[in-house]
């Protein structure tokens, strides 16, 4: 067990020094689209900050705690497609039979392919959520630690999230549109305090669209210092990633036997 | 005669090329109704915090269906900047410069044609989502004028601004980043988010100066509240705009024009 | 001898969907019907046939990619789609569309990083690398981004980074596409002498008839699915291969060409077309012959498209296996 993940961590460390270099081949770009990441999310911090200077608690959060979100959001998301950036282009990667170049390799087949690439952007939301996190909250220590811990469970959930939506592409045929409009969706309510919600979009949120364990439970842990919040959202995460595993390994199976699409070839 | 016509032949073209994809407007649909029903989440409870019937003037009717139109105007951006951008480094644009006011305006055509039927689908489906929300805006047919009426400098003061971001490739490796914070900076600074009338007392009159508010927050807040004065104001804003904008375009054409030739075309 | 290919009675079967919502239909499509055949270990093998044939669903099949619908196959003792991670580490593959080669960075990144997925001991790896670097000629360029390689170099350094982790079994589709004739030639070489001389079991896709003669000792041809000729190169080249077409054109009326081993295909106004047997009379003595007929302004020399000469074989029915034979001749070589 203990050598495998050894050599999965080293093959790990290999895709991201590669991809990384990769990427400084275009340093002008690399750099624009990091720093266009970073204002972008910035900017919706000043729009919250105008927001909350006018209305100061909303259901009993804070701008502080807004921005506690957008940083564990995004650092989270950053994080998740940094190291993973082929979770954003499964549905290409199965729509146009490019799993079969991966299947090639002797290693388990969705770990690697996911390692291939790496999101530019999704660095930026990464520096922006920890640099927001510092300047802008001021944590103490424990706080900080318990933040950079959700951020790793945010990330899990968003890898599981990605292959979840990604798979669908085993199923139905164009289904790059579709996913995406589940990511935004899920992206867009994981960045509004969860707390605005009742009822039914509150199910909706820890259930098909599971921003709750994005932007409530994490929020929510870090208020209070509260594990169990921490717990509830770590677990939340796990879920959303086994489910997002069962799907794409099921789906495989119907790739292999190659009724997918037309033949090729 | 024949200059209108071959502009408007060539703004109907490409009108009727965006209304081709279907699903486009589905997509359309399901981004619209997450976004807005998240600020009417926003809002209702913001407006029952603070026990209001109104805030800045508006009810939480008005509020929804400001943020309607706010939307509808943003999402409707045109992709000048790009295209543009593209012009000056495939070298299409150079040979252009020589007759300078034959491209830019064939863009303003294609870029409004495009523009109002993107509008128009934006601000139809909002509509329906809107009325569904909060019900049917109280509007008269004068009321329905004045928006109209607000609409097109709007459309093209913004257009101007792309074009100009656009230009910024003779410079720039990469515009993208401009166009980001300028669409950004129209976020935030042209009201979309919020109206005017809820940002900082010191802020209000330096914001409704500049242009951004002239293109968002100015035609939405006709149709909420009409005012022939307010009109009136504004169409004179977006004039002078224009105009400054329009002569600031005129130094760059001039100045890359200069460049062109300095390096040979 | 220990098989590296074993292939019984192979079966893929498509359901395709066809139509929309209502009048949706399904229809069967038989990809690869009941194919078989034996590849001994350290035979070059070039397995050909037109688009559509089948024969990337056999490969697909062969490296555990797909699933057959009946039949067996074992590639090194192992069942493809069922044990694909393990053979993945015996065997190697270079397919034209896809390079594995990182677009931006140089070869010797990619081949550190291969060396991480295939898990290969530090020092045995840097031993075989190096000596990969050397056989096939990549220092010169080993550290220069793949995207400002020529595509002799690149296509030299995939195959390389194909042979890295020492697989038993290549396959190789369209390794020559693209390429001129040196390049070409160079390839070739190199593949082969890998067959001959590391027994490497070589499994080649082309419709280029010269990577054929050059690289493989066998050839399978497959058409509709199912095998149509399983035999030696030389016999297939003393049969379909052995002749080149010459496309000339002068400037004014040409002498009447009338040699053996020469046939005229066409021939209009200053434009002939000539069919020559190679096993017959040798391509240069054409060629003056040629140019004694007239002043040349163009002249072109081109196989006989394999299209052609598989249809023609086809045409001829279903040839018979020589593989047994062929493989008493190599054990005994």
């Amino acid at each position: 067990m203990l050598p495998k993940l050894i050599s999965y961590l080293t093959l790990a460390a290999a895709y991201v020094r590669f991809n990384l270099k990769s990427q400084l081949e275009y340093r002008g770009a690399f750099l624009s689209q990091v720093a266009a990441m970073f204002i972008n999310d910035f900017f919706w911090v000043i729009f919250w900050s105008l927001f909350f200077t006018r209305f100061p608690v909303l259901r009993g959060w804070n701008v502080k705690d807004v921005i506690t979100l957008w940083a564990v959001t995004a650092a989270g998301f950053g994080l998740a497609h940094a190291l993973y950036g082929n979770g954003l282009f499964l549905p290409q990667l199965i729509a146009r039979g490019q799993l079969d170049a991966w299947m090639l390799y002797p290693r388990a087949l969705l770990s690697h392919l996911l390692l291939g690439r790496m999101s530019a952007t999704a660095l930026g939301d990464a520096i922006f959520g920890f640099v927001a996190y510092l300047l802008m909250v001021r944590p103490d220590l424990p706080h900080f630690v318990l933040f950079t811990l959700l951020t790793m469970s945010v990330a899990v959930l968003f890898v599981g999230f990605s292959i979840l939506s990604g798979s669908l592409s085993f199923y139905l045929g164009n289904a790059e549109g579709l996913a995406e409009q589940w990511r935004f969706s899920m992206i867009t309510f994981s960045t509004y305090p969860t707390t605005l919600f009742d009822g039914a979009a509150k199910l909706l949120l820890y259930t098909l669209i599971p921003a709750g364990f994005v932007s409530y439970l994490p929020v929510e842990a870090l208020r209070e210092l509260s594990l169990s919040h921490a717990a509830l959202a770590g677990l939340g995460a796990l879920a959303v990633l086994l489910a997002g595993i069962a799907v794409f390994y099921h789906g495989l199976g119907r790739y292999e036997s190659g009724n997918l699409m037309e033949m090729r070839g | 005669m024949t200059f209108w016509r071959k502009y408007s032949f060539v703004g109907l073209i490409s009108a009727r090329s965006n209304l081709a994809y279907f699903g486009d407007v589905v997509s359309r649909v399901l981004f619209l109704g997450v976004v807005l029903y998240i600020f009417l989440r926003l809002w209702k409870v913001t407006y029952a915090e603070t026990a209001v019937q109104t805030l800045g003037g508006l009810t939480i009717t008005q509020m929804l269906w400001y943020l309607t139109v706010t939307e509808s105007i943003t999402l409707s951006a045109p992709r000048v900047a790009q295209v543009v951008d593209e012009d000056v480094r495939t070298g299409s644009l150079a040979t252009q410069l020589v007759r300078p006011l034959s491209y830019p305006l064939y863009r303003l055509w294609t870029t409004l044609g495009e523009r109002l039927v993107r509008f128009f689908m934006n601000v139809s489906v909002g509509s329906l989502i809107a009325w569904i929300l909060v019900g049917a805006l109280p509007v008269s047919a004068v009321g329905l004028l004045i928006f109209v009426l607000a609409l097109p400098l709007a459309f093209v003061l913004d257009f101007w601004a792309n074009f100009l971001i656009g230009l910024g490739a003779f410079w720039l490796e990469d515009t993208s980043g401009l166009l980001l914070l300028y669409s950004r900076i129209t976020m935030i600074l042209g009201g979309m988010l919020i109206p005017l009338e809820l940002f900082p007392r010191a802020m209000q009159p330096v914001l409704r100066a500049l242009p951004f508010s002239s293109m968002v927050y100015g035609p939405a807040h006709l149709l909420v509240l009409p005012s022939l004065n307010e009109l009136i104001e504004l169409v004179l804003r977006q004039g002078t705009a224009i105009v400054v904008i329009v002569l600031f375009v005129g130094i760059v054409y001039r100045t890359a024009l200069r460049r062109v030739y300095a390096n040979g075309g | 001898m220990k098989p590296a290919v074993k292939l019984a009675s192979l079966h893929k079967t498509f359901i395709l969907k066809q139509g929309k919502g209502f009048r949706r239909t399904q229809a069967e499509v038989v990809a690869v019907a009941d194919v078989s055949f034996v590849i001994p270990e350290g035979q070059s093998v070039a397995f050909i046939g037109p688009n559509g044939a089948g024969k990337s669903t056999t490969i697909k099949m062969l490296t555990g990619i797909l699933h057959p619908t009946a039949g067996e196959a074992h590639v090194l003792g192992f069942t493809p789609w069922r044990e694909r991670s393990k053979l993945a580490y015996h065997i190697g593959a270079v397919f034209g569309q896809r390079s594995q080669l990182w677009y931006h960075l140089p070869p010797r990144d990619t081949f550190e990083l291969l060396a991480r997925v295939y898990n290969l001991d530090k020092r045995d790896y840097v031993k075989r690398r190096d000596m990969l670097i050397e056989r096939f000629g990549l220092s010169s360029f080993l550290s220069t981004q793949v995207r400002k390689l020529s595509l002799g170099q690149r296509m030299r350094a995939e195959i390389a980074a194909s042979l890295l982790h020492r697989p038993k079994v290549l396959f190789l589709d369209e390794p020559t596409i693209g390429l001129d004739v040196v390049a070409r030639q160079e390839l070739r070489d190199l593949v082969r002498e890998w067959n001959r001389e590391d027994g490497l079991t070589v499994f080649l896709t082309s419709h280029d008839a010269g990577d054929i003669e050059s690289v493989a000792r066998r050839v399978i041809v497959i058409n509709h699915g199912r095998v149509v000729l399983d035999d030696k190169v030389s016999t297939m080249r003393r049969q379909y291969l052995g002749s080149k077409v010459l496309s000339v054109k002068f400037n004014e009326l040409p002498a009447r060409i009338d040699i053996s081993g020469v046939a005229v295909l066409k021939a209009s106004g200053y434009a002939l077309k000539l069919e020559v047997d190679t096993q017959v009379i040798a391509i240069e003595k054409v060629i003056n012959v040629v140019l004694k007929a007239g002043p040349v302004a163009d002249i072109t020399i081109e196989d006989p498209p394999l299209e052609e000469v598989i249809a023609h074989i086809y045409s001829q029915g279903a040839g018979s296996s020589f593989a047994a034979d062929l493989e008493e001749e190599l054990n005994t070589a």
